[in-house]
């Protein structure tokens, strides 16, 4: 009936027999965490080495554009105004005559700084959001998500417009703002749904039990279990937001001279008698930001297919 | 109430409210646990083991569960009335949880060595260095071999017996004076399922905790409980010392558990199983709960609900004395005069109107 009782089993013999058996079987697969797992993945993914190459360029432009572009982007020869391709200027001159190519690489940085910003802002709230709703549930979920769902209904684009013709103030960060107050609602969905999918897991239950506190289950056990679905998200909306950035530049309420930016540009060569002129100043500058919002969203991509097992 | 007593649940009520209605999860629970003592609490999926030992350790999720009566004494404090605040201080340093699936159970993304480390972070103020030590010394404790190579490792490089040691190195990190282990050794194979009971019942001993080892594997409890709690559709039917449940059970449902097991000594028969299934606690039929699948239902245990009645020792003898329909009468005579009588949690108990009979007809077999 039930098992016989051996209170002498040897069991320091046998953990010592163990022993050897444990370490040999360690030592090939040393401990791998799920972010060195993604990024064992990742590094084999020619989508991701693709655009990491072409961010990482990216972000070094953005930080240090005197590396390949040597002149200044507001110096401008009038008289130069609409030339095409020259020697030292392969890009030509915009309407101002200032020259393109140092236009375009300065651009990186303001599109980049509103971009990474503003998808910092929107993650961070977001997950705020989010998170207490998922992780409090009942009247605080139904109030936050509420809350969420009305942000959710304003246009982004629209909404941007509107506030951004109210504020009268120049540089990047009314765009930034801006963009992390609209765009916040959707990371706070996929947010509050992952905390709530990680908060069901029996660690959870098991950290209560152990007397974890709630600040402490929610931060040390949910987030790192719920952030894979966020960052995936926050990577693709990154490139979206740039784009939003050119968007708004162009309609004129965003980025404005002289801020030096590719929407900027943009929008400043979108005449159509100076298009079908001098097609070089409108096509180098959207371009660039074709390829740096296609780089993000290609990252995005294979972020996520790194940190979700189950497209493994 | 000895001054051993360490926890003590009172008729304790839960209900869950459902789509389908309310589910009357526990029926009031009574039950108790002296220092250093191990209660084995036994029962069929549902039948609200797991439920009781979420109220006392306060991780029911609430709603849908809502505690409706009953007290819960801790070291002589009701559970129930402090807040929850005080109550998380008591998980850890005071009273801990072990549970049946240690893979999920431990975080996928955190080394165990700093998931054991937090113990002693959270509640005594280690610094990361200390807990990492004390990690350690908690893994060669629970036998877990080459600790220190093994403490930056993640939860599914270890063995499932490896995986349930280290389960229970963070329920005992910080000595806890009372441990429930939710059916420790269900997800475990059999030699290992042996290993880990053992090492549990040693640690046990080595600290004077109480043990609640909740589980539906009587071979498991055998070896290691003192005490027995037989639970079912949210009630206690039988609560006995393991040896007397053992050699007699004084409830029809213990005994077809006991005669369900599978018998080295009894090759070729055919094995015994309660018929039916346990009943449906949206629906809970009237009088005993039980009667549906007992062999000894009368009409009574249609209508009565049967109290837990004190099981003495000599009663029984007194009745085995008598037959037929005198032992009938004679025990509804004692168990009338049992009602007024609530028996002592640490008492043998049976809720069956003919427990009687059921004692006898087990030491005759």
């Amino acid at each position: 009936m039930p098992e016989p009782h051996r209170p002498d089993t040897p069991f320091d013999a046998q953990g010592a027999a163990l022993d050897e058996a444990v370490v040999t079987r360690t030592d090939p697969g040393r401990a791998r965490s799920l972010s060195s797992d993604a990024w064992h993945d990742l590094r084999r993914n020619p989508v991701f080495v693709i655009s990491a190459l072409l961010i990482v360029f990216l972000l070094v432009i953005a930080v240090w554009p005197s590396v390949i572009a040597t002149r200044d982007p507001l110096y401008c020869q009038l008289s130069r105004s609409l030339e095409g391709p020259a020697p030292g200027h392969w890009f030509g001159f915009d309407t101002q005559g200032c020259d393109v190519y140092t236009r375009v690489v300065y651009g990186a940085r303001a599109s980049i700084a509103v971009g990474v910003c503003a998808t910092l802002g929107v993650a961070v709230l977001g997950t705020v959001v989010g998170g207490l709703a998922g992780f409090f549930g009942g009247f605080w979920d139904a109030l936050l998500s509420r809350t969420t769902d009305v942000f959710f209904a304003v246009p982004l684009v629209l909404g941007a417009i509107v506030f951004l013709s109210m504020i009268k103030l120049s540089g990047i960060w009314p765009v930034v703002l801006v963009i992390a107050a609209l765009g916040w609602p959707q990371i706070a969905r996929i947010a509050r749904g992952a905390v709530i999918t990680a908060k069901q897991n029996d660690y959870v239950q098991a950290a209560r039990a152990l007397g974890a506190s709630n600040s402490r289950i929610l931060l040390r056990h949910i987030l790192p279990n719920a952030v894979a679905p966020v960052i995936v998200m926050a990577t693709i909306m990154l490139g979206t937001i740039i784009a939003l950035e050119a968007t708004l530049s162009f309609l004129g309420v965003g980025l404005r001279p002289p801020t030096v930016s590719w929407g900027v540009d943009i929008s400043a060569a979108s005449d159509g008698m100076q298009f079908r002129n001098a097609p070089h100043i409108l096509l180098y500058p959207a371009a660039a930001l074709s390829l740096c919002v296609l780089a993000f969203i290609m990252m995005g991509d294979a972020v996520r297919d790194a940190l979700d097992p189950k497209l493994r | 109430m000895t001054d051993d007593r360490l926890l003590e649940v009172r008729d304790l009520q839960v209900e869950f409210s459902t789509r389908d209605g309310v589910v009357r999860a526990l029926n009031g629970v009574s039950y108790g646990v002296d220092a250093g003592e191990t209660l084995a609490v036994l029962g069929e999926s549902g039948s609200g083991k797991s439920v009781t030992a979420q109220a006392i350790m306060g991780i029911l999720d609430m709603p849908p569960g809502r505690i409706t009566g009953g007290e819960i004494l801790f070291q002589g404090r009701d559970l129930l009335r402090l807040g929850a605040e005080e109550r998380r201080r008591l998980r850890g340093p005071r009273m801990a949880m072990i549970f049946q699936d240690a893979l999920s159970s431990l975080n996928p993304v955190l080394s165990v060595g700093f998931q054991l480390g937090e113990m002693f972070r959270v509640h005594r103020g280690a610094s990361r260095k200390e807990a990492k030590e004390r990690a350690v010394e908690l893994m060669d404790r629970v036998r877990i071999p080459a600790a220190r190579q093994r403490v930056n490792d993640y939860p599914h490089e270890f063995s499932g017996g490896m995986r349930q040691r280290i389960m229970i190195a963070m329920a005992l990190a910080l000595e806890p004076d009372l441990i429930i282990a939710d059916e420790p050794t269900t997800a475990l194979d059999v030699t290992v399922q042996a290993q880990v009971m053992e090492l549990l019942a040693d640690l046990q001993r080595e600290y004077r905790m109480g043990l609640i080892l909740i589980t539906h594997d009587l071979g498991v409890v055998a070896d290691t409980a003192d005490r027995i709690a037989v639970m079912y559709a949210g009630r206690i039917v039988e609560n006995a010392p393991v040896k007397e449940l053992y050699a007699a059970p004084a409830h029809p449902y213990t005994k077809g558990l006991l005669d369900s097991i599978p018998r080295l000594d009894q090759k070729g028969g055919q094995l015994y199983a309660i018929s039916g299934l346990p009943p449906n606690l949206l629906h809970v039929p009237d009088g005993c709960p039980f009667h549906p699948r007992c062999p000894r239902v009368r009409d009574r245990c249609r209508t009565d609900l049967p109290p837990l009645y004190a099981v003495s020792e000599q009663a029984a003898d007194g009745a085995a004395e008598a037959t037929g329909e005198q032992a009938e009468a004679a025990a509804a005579d004692a168990a009338h005069d049992d009602v007024a009588r609530v028996p002592d949690i640490g008492e043998r108990s049976s809720a069956c109107h003919y427990w009687k009979e059921t004692v006898d007809d087990a030491r005759r077999a």
